[in-house]
């Protein structure tokens, strides 16, 4: 694996960015050759997909959300059928 | 407020300043389960997640007037929503001994990285114990770099903004995203090779 200072700066920032993004995309052109960088940003991908996945099956519950209305002193809109869906 | 499913947050913000209660009432429906999820992954405690989200809106209810419009709304709620968990999490005791990913090392990828994960069997995440050791491995890595995961990744929130909710540079929030990344990764490495989660 190559590891220069400038390369390993290129990945900091690569790392630290949206990983689709058009510089990261340039980096990993550019890194294609070397077989153990790929295999690391599968890893990382595949982890952030995997902690993307598992925060959408907690969902917020209604009794909290209720209490939430309650304490605040307004009305649940939501309740109308108005829900923006956010 | 007639025509409020119509109306653009930079309105709704600017009505409920003016104490409209039902302009409240829909940004609290907009950000309640982003503000539940980040106090959740903040804090790894569902009671501790519901006291942020009251926390937070209360907040917002007693100072929305104060808000200047400087930065974006999402960005002021959920800095209010960070602060309070922090808070939070810095008068209890940590649930597991948090690591030191201080090390620039952890900026270096291992000249190891040889072996693929398998694919993954992304249904797996539906069951509780799975998540929950998702969940334990988050709770391991210290605030700083938890918080970072947790907006950059989860909430999809920019380098920029999630630097200005933290008042930290860009670089700084890039060189904790990594660790943090590179953290879970080698965590869930250990269970891909141990427990053959996935």
């Amino acid at each position: 694996m190559k590891n220069s200072s400038k390369l390993h700066k290129q990945i900091c920032e690569y790392l630290g960015c949206d990983l689709d993004s058009e510089p990261c995309k340039q980096i990993q052109d550019y890194l294609t050759e070397c077989p153990g960088y790929k295999v690391y940003v599968d890893k990382i991908k595949k982890t952030v997909s995997l902690y993307k996945i598992a925060d959408k099956y907690d969902d917020i519950p209604e009794d909290v959300c209720n209490k939430l209305f309650v304490s605040l002193n307004i009305d649940n809109m939501s309740r109308s059928g108005k829900e923006s869906g956010k | 407020m007639e025509t409020k499913t119509q109306l653009t947050e930079e309105e709704l913000v600017a009505r409920a300043q003016k104490g409209d209660r039902q302009a409240m009432s829909r940004l609290v429906i907009d950000y309640r389960s982003r503000i539940y999820h980040l106090g959740l992954r903040l804090t790894g405690n569902e009671q501790d997640a519901e006291d942020i989200l009251q926390e937070t809106f209360l907040t917002m209810v007693k100072k929305i007037h104060q808000f200047k419009g400087n930065s974006s709304f999402y960005t002021w709620i959920y800095r209010i929503a960070v602060n309070i968990g922090l808070r939070k999490l810095k008068s209890k005791p940590h649930k597991y001994q948090h690591i030191s990913i201080d090390d620039p090392d952890f900026e270096y990828i291992s000249s190891t990285e040889t072996a693929e994960w398998p694919t993954f069997d992304y249904s797996r995440v539906s069951q509780k114990h799975f998540r929950k050791k998702l969940d334990q491995l988050i709770e391991k890595l210290p605030d700083k770099y938890r918080t970072v995961f947790i907006l950059r990744d989860l909430h999809e929130l920019s380098t920029e903004d999630t630097g200005k909710i933290l008042q930290i540079t860009p670089s700084n929030t890039k060189i904790r995203l990594m660790r943090a990344r590179n953290f879970l990764k080698e965590e869930l490495e250990k269970l891909v090779n141990t427990e053959a989660l996935i």
